[in-house]
Formats: structure tokens, sequence, C-alpha cells
């Protein structure tokens, strides 16, 4: 690799307790899926590697409780993120419906300098469950929400069959990337492969 | 500056006539004369040698372990060993165990921090060595004398500079630890200018009297004398050095401490020192509140073995000593020393000295079913067996009909019940992912996971305003795991969220108030530490929230947990004790915390990841020391109503937010 040192991006995942983000997190980093995670109490982060046009960066994913009373602690989490990733259970209404609240919290809390541009992604998580028939809310519907709040990316994933999920964290990956300030890449360690990012503004096509 | 003066050993006269005397000849002169492998070029190398060098584990002078003390040189490193003659040099009173407790085993220069030599008037010199972490070991009385050349071979082969605040402090550099070394290219252009100006010996030489311990607690940048007072207890018996013990050891860490956070300060001070230094210098020198020495030395498993401490005749006089170093664990409470606790009726006699039992060594896993629910008060301590039986016969009923209001919901209402439905949706979500790995728990319709959600769904109807939360399940599962029976289980639950239930309130109120009072108390126990969160935006201490949610219970296997519980369920010394772990595992980690300069997010990550790394019984021994030290200074840190204490009978402790469904 050309740079020694890679550039962080950071991502949050967010969502009601239960809907898998600790799962699709593990999935993602590890290709794992285990049913004895523990709810998670505070938060977490694991962070992988990953490769864009010759480039390294260090995606840092972190985890937090889903249970709102927890919220409040957001604020020391959620500041420099690069992306939020938006879970909900598709088995859940009220998971669904949560999202934009957990859309609006994130924006207060981590008051990014561009709100309106700010990328966030959708996963409609665990779609194995029950071959898709105990599903309360359809993939169309889902759509159609992203479509309402700035054309947000969308996934249906399965943290426990692994379904989408690389998919999903390539796509979220490239919008922390298109986040990140211009002048980030031009740090003086990285700045031999600088030129070859400038082109790099299109983002992923999901 | 007065203090650029005593900046170094070559001042000390009687260190600089040891110093010359030093060379490879010299160690024949230890009064043992025997020096191993001196051409060896390869292994260890015995640098220095003393034998008879003596702790006194109690405060009873006829309580002595007699050992050899060691330096050895080995691969360009020097360490320190003390070990206990085999046989009969020590009092009957004092066990193998003991001895073994004590022994140490080759500790490296770069763990240590200081030295302080003691030369009483009357008695044995001895020195205190303190371990970069803040522990200390006991006191080594040097019998044979022998300490300046102690001090100087430690010189020879590790850096040591005289402590700026007293001369009897030597602090040790370690070269290879980057926070160290830069500590150390700070102090040495002092050192050197010192080295220029040998006048100053003159003054400063050791004199045989205390003449020297005087003059620096005369001194204008003394800092021990002011703790001492802050103590309450002015220093005064110099000829009883086991008496005194207590108050050289807060003196000695009130002196350490200043001296981090002297350096500490340096180094965020950069380049800016010119006009901040005499400012900084008063601002450091107002009365701390110091404290704490604690012993670090190898534990036995708690499991087994006898009481690795006599008791001795007069219990204050051995609390005021031993506790000042965090007492040896003891063996769990086992069913034959219960039952001498009970009446013949079944109440508990004296239920401080149970308490007092079980906060230093635990319950025995058979009899804890018994004790827990003493511990969480829902059985009183002076109830007979059978009003206790009768007390669990009445909660059985209360139980019940507290669950028939969830099992009475029938699916039409249920669907008309949104909060019911979301609720027992969290808590199924919840039990599912609650210490699945243990066998109690495992597997697919586990009978015992049914448990949990039933438990936990009668208490969200029992007290409906704090509902469910997220770590309750983490709480629930030991009790259940203990008690077995459901309704036992829930008022003992009942009653631990009677301490814990603000943990989990909507506003957050309680876990604040926690936080910040951990804040206030690292704040006073290791104020460089404190200085460096601040400065790196660490200062909302959320990396320990975990900890305190759900005490501690994802930081250690189910055995400690249960252990730990017990032990902080006691209440004995503090309400806090919890706070005062967070402290004690804090200040153990505090030099890679601040030497690998962590910021948030590794902070965070590595605190995380001690799970399963943290030693329960010496971090026990630590909060406890610290504990004590703190004192009234650190009770007053944590404001009046702070989690766990005891509870307020007020209905509003958990105000419903209206938009907050769960
Ligand atoms: N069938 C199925 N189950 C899943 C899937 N993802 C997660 N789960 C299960 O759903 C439950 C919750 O998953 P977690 O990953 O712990 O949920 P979370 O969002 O991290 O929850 P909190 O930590 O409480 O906020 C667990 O029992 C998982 O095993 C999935 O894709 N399919
Ligand atoms: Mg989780």
């Amino acid at each position: 690799m050309a740079s020694r040192r890679r550039m962080l991006l950071k991502v949050i995942i967010l969502g009601d307790s239960g809907v898998g983000k600790t799962s699709l997190m593990n999935q993602y980093v590890n290709r794992k899926f285990s049913n004895q995670y523990k709810a998670t109490i505070g938060a977490d982060f694991l962070t992988k590697e990953v490769q864009f046009e010759d480039r390294l960066y260090t995606l840092q994913i972190w985890d937090t409780a889903g249970q709102e009373r927890f919220q409040s602690l957001g604020v020391a989490f959620y500041r420099g993120a690069d992306c939020c990733v938006l879970v909900y259970d598709v088995n859940v209404m009220k998971s669904f419906e949560n999202l934009n609240n957990w859309r609006e919290e994130f924006l207060l809390q981590a008051s990014p300098s561009d709100p309106e541009n700010f990328p966030f992604i959708v996963l409609g998580n665990k779609v194995d469950i029950d071959g898709g028939n105990s599903r309360v809310i359809s993939e169309k519907k889902a759509k159609a929400w992203c479509a309402s709040k700035g054309n947000i990316p969308y996934f249906e994933t399965s943290a426990k069959e692994g379904f989408n999920v690389e998919a999903a964290f390539q796509c979220i990956a490239r919008n922390a990337l298109k986040n990140e300030p211009e002048e980030e890449l031009y740090l003086p360690d990285t700045i031999d492969v600088s030129g070859g990012q400038q082109q790099r503004s299109t983002g992923c096509e999901c | 500056m007065i203090e650029t003066d005593i900046n170094d050993l070559s001042d000390d006269a009687d260190y600089a006539a040891a110093s010359r005397q030093q060379g490879p000849a010299s160690f024949n002169r230890s009064d043992s004369g025997r020096r191993s492998s001196s051409g060896e070029t390869e292994g260890a190398e015995v640098v220095y040698l003393k034998d008879n060098v003596t702790i006194h584990p109690t405060q009873y002078a006829a309580d002595w372990i007699s050992g050899r003390l060691k330096l050895i040189k080995q691969a360009g490193s020097l360490f320190m060993t003390w070990i206990p003659y085999k046989g009969q040099n020590s009092n009957a009173r004092l066990t193998e165990k003991d001895k073994n407790l004590y022994t140490i085993r080759a500790v490296p220069f770069s763990d240590i921090k200081s030295i302080r030599r003691h030369n009483p008037p009357i008695g044995w010199q001895y020195i205190i060595v303190v371990l970069s972490s803040g522990l200390a070991f006991p006191p080594l009385y040097f019998y044979n004398g022998g300490v300046k050349e102690f001090l100087a071979t430690v010189k020879q082969h590790a850096f040591l500079v005289r402590s700026a605040d007293d001369a009897n402090v030597f602090v040790v550099n370690d070269f290879q630890d980057p926070l160290q070394k830069t500590l150390s290219s700070l102090e040495l252009p002092r050192a050197v200018s010192v080295a220029n100006s040998p006048s100053s010996s003159v003054a400063l030489s050791e004199s045989p009297s205390s003449g020297n311990q005087e003059m620096t607690e005369g001194g204008a940048f003394n800092g021990s004398a002011a703790s001492v007072r802050q103590n309450g207890t002015p220093r005064q018996k110099h000829n009883d050095p086991a008496r005194d013990l207590h108050m050289q050891v807060l003196e000695k860490f009130s002196l350490v401490t200043r001296f981090a956070r002297e350096t500490t300060s340096q180094l965020f001070r950069e380049s800016q020192m010119d006009g901040f230094l005499a400012s900084e210098r008063r601002r450091y020198d107002q009365p701390l509140v110091e404290h704490q020495s604690l012993v670090e030395h190898p534990e036995s498993p708690d499991s087994n073995g006898s009481p690795k401490t006599p008791v001795p005749a007069d219990p204050l006089e051995f609390d005021k000593m031993s506790l000042v170093w965090g007492k040896p664990r003891q063996p769990r409470l086992g069913l034959e020393e219960w039952s001498n606790f009970l009446d013949s009726e079944g109440r508990v006699m004296d239920a401080n000295a149970l308490k007092k039992r079980i906060f230093y060594g635990g319950v025995e896993h058979n009899l804890r079913r018994e004790l827990w629910p003493f511990l969480l008060e829902y059985h009183p301590y002076d109830s007979t067996f059978a009003e206790r039986e009768y007390l669990v016969a009445i909660k059985k009923l209360e139980y019940e009909t507290l669950k028939k209001q969830w099992q009475s919901i029938s699916h039409a209402q249920a669907r008309r019940f949104t909060k019911f439905r979301e609720r027992k949706g969290l808590i199924d979500k919840d039990v599912v992912r609650t210490d699945r790995s243990l066998s109690f728990y495992d597997g697919d319709d586990n009978p015992n996971v049914h448990l949990l959600r039933d438990i936990l769904l009668t208490y969200s109807f029992y007290n409906f305003d704090l509902g469910y939360c997220q770590g309750m399940s983490d709480l629930l599962s030991p009790i259940l795991f203990v008690m077995k029976d459901e309704s036992e289980s829930f008022w003992c639950f009942v009653s631990l969220m009677e301490r814990l239930g603000p943990n989990f309130s909507r506003d957050q109120s309680g876990m604040h108030s926690q936080l910040f009072a951990l804040s206030k108390l690292v704040e006073i126990l290791d104020s460089p530490l404190h200085n460096y969160f601040q400065q790196n935006e660490c200062i909302n201490y959320f990396f320990c929230f975990r900890w305190i949610l759900i005490q501690f219970k994802r930081e250690f296997d189910f055995d400690r947990t249960m252990l730990l519980w017990e032990v902080l369920w006691t209440r004995y010394l503090s309400e806090h004790l919890h706070l005062y772990f967070c402290v004690a595992i804090l200040k153990r980690y505090r030099n890679k915390i601040i030497g690998e300069q962590m910021d948030f997010d590794t902070l965070l990550k590595f605190i995380n990841e001690l799970s399963g790394q943290i030693d329960l019984n010496p971090t026990l021994r630590d909060a406890e020391a610290l504990c004590i030290c703190a004192g009234e200074n650190g009770a007053a840190c944590i404001p009046p109503g702070t989690p766990p204490s005891l509870p307020i009978e007020d209905a509003s402790v958990y105000p419903q937010l209206e938009d907050d469904i769960l």
C-alpha cells in the first residue's frame, strides 16, 4: 500500500433494540453469526480494513444500545461520524416507525456540518425469518420512505444468513468516504495517492 | 527555586560515601558476603544481597517475617526480590501462606515508581517501595542496616533521582517507558544543574537525627505535612515505625502523587513554562487529599485455604494497621461458621460482623441461597427461622397475584395494549441474550429462560413506571441462578432494584450522578489521571458506563460476579464501594492509559476489552484501601442520593415521560 497511515471512516449503527445491529456488525467484520450475542450495554466498535481503488481505509463501526433510555449517551459516540446506518426489523412495525426518530436524534446529537447531505443508509434486517412470511413492512414501503428522505440507499439483509451484508457495508463505506472532507485527502502521509482520489466523487451507485 | 538543590543523590554525603565505595568489590561489604555469579556473562547477576530484611505484616512487632533482599541484573534490567526464609524465621502465628503472600518475586525496576527511605532515630531503618501502579509493598526493615548500599546499588543500575519534595524519596525513572522517558528528560536539566553545584551537598547531608524530615516539613513546597494535617493526625511518633506506618504511607503517597502531578503538568504545559511555573506550583501545593497504599502480591486462589492473617487480640488496632494495605482476602464463609452467626431461633446476632465477614471473603456458593436475601435486605437480619418461613409464604402469594396481572391479559386485550406488547417483546428479546453460554440458561425452550421472562415481566408490572430496561436481565440472571425459586428470585430482585433502579431511570440521572461521583473520586485519588481524562475529552467517564449499570456483570465470569456482588451488597465500609472499585481498576491501568496516550475511542475499546482480564481479589483490596484512604473526602465526592444509596420512598422517583412508551 502506498499510504502509511490509513484514513479512518467512522460509521454509526442505530436502530431499535433487537433489530440486529450487533449481529450485522459481527457478520460483516467477522463473517459469523451467533445467537449468544448479549444485548449491547453502552457502546463498542469494531474496525475493518477496506480497500477502494488501491487505497486502504479503516472502517470504524460503532454499535450502540438500542434502548431509548440510553440515547443520552449518544452524543459522545456520534461525533465525527462519516455515515449513519439505520436498521429496522422487517418483522416489527415499530422498529420501522422509529427510523425517523433515530435519524433526527442522530442529526441533533452529531450535528454534522451539512445535515441535508449527510449520508444515511437503511437496512431492513431479518428477512430470513419465516421465509419472509412474517414481514410487516414491504420492500416497497421501505423504499418509499427512503426516497422521501433524500434517496437514502436501502438494503434488505439477514445477519443470520449473511445475506446482502457485504454489499450493504460496501455501500456504507463508499458513502462514508464521500463524506470525508476533501482536505483529509491531503494528509502529508497520504499525499502520494491523493491525486487519484479526486475523481472519487461519484459515490456508490446503490 | 530551592528544591532544585536537593534533586540529586550526589548532594547526600552518606550516599556519596556509599557510592564511592561501590564497585564490584564492595559487595563483599554486605554482611552476608555472598555474591553469586560475579563473573558470569549470561543469566542473572546478583548485584546486591542482604539478609535479615524483615516485614511486619501487622503492627505487632511480634509478627514478623524475615527474608533475603536481592537486586538482580539480567539482560540489562534490574530486578528486586525478597524471599522469606523457610523454617522458623518468623513467629509461629504466621504461616507459610503468609510468607507466600508477601514474597516479592522479581519485580523489574521499570515497574517501580519510587523508594522511600526511613531512618527513625530509634529502631530499624526501613524502606517502602512504591510501584508505578501506585501500589506499595509493606515496609522492608533492614535489621542489619544497609539501606544506603541498597540505594547506591540501585543508582548504579537504574536511573534514580531524589525527589524534589522530600530528601528521603528516590524516584526511579525507566527509560523504556515513553512517558517516563519524557518525564526524565524534563527532570534532567535540574539534576544536571545540581551536579554542577556540589556546594549544596553540605547543607543537605543527612544527619543521624530526624533533622532531615523536619527540614522538609518546614519547607515551602512540602505537601506531605499538609496532607498529614488534612488527615487529622499530627505525626509525632518517629520512634514507633509500626504504629506510624499509616501516616507515613499516606504521606508517601502524597509525595508520589504530587511528583506525578507536577511532572504531568509539565508535560502538558509544553513550551509555555515560564510565567506559569510559580502559580502552577502554588496551585499544586494546596493541601491534598492523599491516600492510599496498596500492596500488590501474589494471591492464592480465594476459594480454598485458611485465613491469611491470624486474628489478633484487638480487632480495632488490627484494622487500623492492615486496612491501609487492603486486607488479605479471606476464604469464603462456610456453613459451620455461618451457623455460629445465628442464635437458636435463627436470628443473626451480629449483623455487622456478618457483613464484615462477607465483605472480606464472600460466601460459599451453597450458602448464597440463604444469605443473599439478608444482604439484599429482603429478609431482616433479626428475623427468626419461623418468621422467614412465614414471609416466604406470604410473598409467594403476593407474587402469584402480581404475575396474574399480566398472565390474564388475553390476546384480544394485548392487541389493544401496545405498551404491554412492546415491553414483553423487549424482555423476550433480552432473556434469550442473557448468559446463554451457561448451561443453566442454554438451549432452546429452556425453562429458566422462561422464568427470567416471567419475573421481569412481573417486575415491570410491579414497578410499572420504571418498567423494563436493558441490563435488568443481567442483574436478575445470577439471582435466579442462586435462588432457583421464582417468587424468591423476584423479591430478591425487587430488593436489588430498590438500590439499582435509578441506574435505569429514563433521564439516566442515576447513571450520570454515579459517573460524576466517579470523576470526583478519581480527581482526589489520582489527579494526574483525572487531568489526563479532562485533556483528552474522556471526562464524561462513559467508558465506565457498563461497569456501573450492571455492577461489573460483563467484566467477570459468573462465579466472580456473584462474589463481587455479595461483597458490594454488604455495604460494609461504603455504599459506593463499586465506585472505588472503578477507581482501583483505572489506577491499575493508569500508566498504560496515559503512557499510550489513549483517546476516547481507544480508551473505550481498551476498557471493553478488559472484560475477563480484571483480577478480582487484588482489585477489591485496592478498592478497600482507596475507600479507607479517601475517607470523608471521598464520601464528600458522592452527592447524597447517588445510587445505590438507601431506597427513596417516593412514588415520583421514576418520572414518566409522555412520549416514551416503554
Ligand atoms: N433470524 C434472524 N435473527 C437475527 C438476525 N439478526 C439478529 N437476529 C437475532 O435478533 C436478536 C437481536 O440481535 P442483536 O444483534 O443483538 O440486536 P441489536 O440491534 O444489537 O440489539 P441491542 O443491542 O439490544 O440494541 C438476537 O437474538 C439475534 O440472534 C437475522 O438476520 N435473522
Ligand atoms: Mg447490540
